[in-house]
């Protein structure tokens, strides 16, 4: 039997790959969620956050990299005001205790967002 | 040094000089960083989506653990001191109560710092996992580690985790998707500090815990899911072998009353598991949220959408009123099988717009139904909190019979109750093999006082009414959870009590849990 591969791109992407549609995706935007997870895929099993940037991906990107929150980087956000929403939730913002995102990992996040430049649009 | 407390806030039945000592005791056992009184550090566990004040929801202290030893020591200093402890494992229960406690001034305690993977078996796919691994965690691990298995989960999966979902009964949308049946072995620290092993876990050198449920005698795993006889510290369960072909698809129906017809069609298809997944059915709100549509863009009128609008969302954004999500697992020669049948029986029906992978692209809300399908972590459900912004939402949640007169009876009911009060039906039908959870979600706008009032009288009357046509729901906020304990029965609750009593008689365990509380008169 041959073994089923176990990279959630190619699992995701078989059967799409030959599909004009995502043929054209590629071509013009380089497939921007697909690098973002394939950019942090690095030891995150062991469920200890790798700095600013590997918590972004894994929590914060999920919604503001795809429209379900408001885009945040590019926007020079001060950080003690990203920590204090994070903290506190807005709106249908979830808040996430110490325990979820630590102090020194919540700094980090917060001053990657504020210094990140704006997401590549998609289409 | 002064520091802003939460001091004035005490756990029911608690006084000033008690509760001080069980925080020093707290604070012993786990260090200071671990035993949160300030507001600042409470402040996200207040965070809350049901339509009551948060006052009545805000705890007096938090406390984390990150070892076994170190939660039964809390289950000690809380019997020593009748402290009553809301416990969490990773606080993402949203529209059920969020982190928050149950009752106010109860005391949390966080085990999201627990989250080793301790083992995950590839040949026998299975898991046993600790409290805080999130779903996005336990994926990142099978990706690194190269292990061909799938995993079930429900929409907020990439910040959610297995053991408290599965603790809370949820279900997902794989052919794994009934959470609880995939559950395989729990450890458990009871009220007096045991530590208690179901299934096989007991057997002195055994290594079936992970793979047989039942063990020997009674078997006790759900006596502890969605109740409050202890606290779960490590959970096994079940992982699906990845296929070497997954083919989701989607059926667009056109009308609002196709939804009986729907479920007489997909019914036979599920039970024989042709379909092996849990299929869900999603109204045309829930897609239109869910692909970025929002209420303001159509209408500034307040009160319930109209029909009109909802006719115009479906043609803007190329949805069907009902939207039908299922998928085939296998070998290519299995799915094309099973993908004949599927195919040649909404022939026979005679409507229905059936939608594949190829043809709906990188498009949402297929790209992550199909990923939810596949077990992919993402938050893009999140995106029904902006149909009316402003952060409410409460689950109501009845179950009803596969059938479709039952399920075409309950969203017309619910619709009606809803618009009365001026709110949307945005819901879907999850089947089960048998069952469908039907999901609807009260959105409202937690910002505008007035209506969350109503949203609050709304899920009242839904239950009212519900529970008079003989429906109830599976799980609820933790604002509800006495009056649905009602819907039960009080045989039932009697029973509750009684296991209450001998488990935990100084009532510590998370008090007024699916109305178990022993300040009831049962």
């Amino acid at each position: 039997m041959n073994q089923p591969t176990n990279n959630n791109m190619e699992y995701e992407m078989s059967s799409l790959l030959n599909s004009a549609a995502v043929k054209r995706t590629f071509a013009a935007c380089f497939a921007l969620p697909f690098v973002v997870l394939a950019g942090n895929a690095a030891a995150d099993g062991d469920g200890v956050w790798k700095g600013g940037e590997n918590v972004y991906a894994k929590v914060c990107g999920h919604c503001h990299e795809n429209k379900v929150g408001p885009v945040i980087k590019g926007r020079q956000l001060p950080p003690a005001y990203i920590t204090a929403v994070v903290r506190n939730g807005f709106r249908a913002m979830p808040a996430f205790p110490a325990s979820f995102i630590d102090d020194n990992s919540l700094q980090q996040v917060a001053e990657y967002i504020s210094k990140a430049s704006a997401p590549a649009a998609k289409p | 040094m002064t520091e802003q407390t939460n001091t004035t806030l005490l756990p029911r039945g608690v006084d000033a000089a008690n509760f001080q000592q069980a925080i020093a005791k707290f604070r012993a056992l786990l260090g200071e960083d671990n035993v949160l009184v300030k507001d600042d550090q409470l402040i996200p566990y207040t965070k809350i989506m049901m339509a009551v004040d948060n006052a009545e929801h805000a705890p007096s202290a938090a406390v984390t653990a990150t070892t076994v030893e170190q939660v039964q020591g809390v289950v000690k200093i809380c019997n020593e001191h009748k402290i009553p402890v809301w416990t969490i494992s990773t606080g993402r229960n949203f529209g059920y109560g969020s982190a928050a406690p149950g009752q106010r001034g109860q005391v949390i305690l966080d085990l999201k710092k627990m989250n080793k993977i301790l083992h995950v078996d590839p040949e026998l796919g299975t898991a046993l996992v600790e409290p805080g691994v999130t779903y996005q965690q336990l994926y990142d691990y099978l990706q690194e580690n190269n292990l061909p298995l799938m995993l079930s989960f429900s929409a907020p999966s990439a910040i959610a985790g297995p053991l408290g979902n599965t603790m809370d009964r949820g279900v997902g949308y794989t052919p794994y998707g009934e959470h609880f049946l995939m559950q395989c072995g729990m450890e458990v620290v009871l009220a007096n500090g045991d530590v208690y092993r179901t299934g096989m876990g007991g057997v002195k050198g055994d290594k079936a815990w992970q793979v047989f449920k039942w063990g020997y005698g009674p078997t006790l795993d759900g006596m502890f899911t969605q109740a409050n006889y202890g606290i779960c510290t490590k959970m096994g369960f079940w992982l699906m072998p990845k296929p070497p072909v997954f083919k989701p698809f989607e059926i667009k129906f056109e009308n609002e009353s196709d939804i009986a017809e729907i479920v007489e069609f997909i019914r036979p298809l599920r039970i024989a598991q042709v379909i092996p997944n849990s299929v869900v059915i999603a109204g045309v709100l829930w897609e239109a949220s869910t692909c970025n549509t929002r209420r303001a863009d159509y209408t500034t009128e307040p009160g319930a959408t109209s029909d009109a609008i909802l006719k115009q969302i479906q043609k803007d954004k190329n949805l069907g009123a009902w939207n039908v999500y299922a998928a085939l697992y296998g070998t290519q020669e299995q799915v094309d099988v099973n993908w004949k049948i599927v195919t040649g029986a909404l022939k026979q029906l005679g409507k229905g717009r059936i939608v594949t992978q190829e043809e709906a692209g990188d498009t949402q809300p297929f790209k992550y139904r199909a990923q939810l399908m596949s077990g992919v972590p993402n938050l893009q459900e999140f995106g029904l909190y902006n149909w009316r912004g402003g952060g409410g939402s409460m689950w109501f949640a009845p179950v009803s019979q596969a059938r479709g007169s039952e399920c075409n009876k309950q969203q017309a009911l619910a619709k009606k109750i809803l618009n009365k009060h001026g709110l949307d039906y945005v819901g879907e039908f999850i089947v089960g093999w048998r069952d469908m959870h039907h999901v609807i979600d009260v959105l409202y706008d937690r910002t505008n006082p007035e209506e969350t009032k109503r949203a609050n009288a709304c899920f009242a009357e839904l239950l009212d009414v519900f529970e008079s046509e003989g429906y109830a729901v599976y799980r609820v906020n933790t604002a509800f959870q006495e009056r649905v304990a009602q819907s039960y029965g009080p045989v039932k609750r009697k029973v509750e009590h009684a296991l209450k009593r001998a488990l935990d008689p100084n009532n510590i365990l998370s008090p007024g849990k699916s109305g178990i509380d022993l300040a009831n008169p049962f």
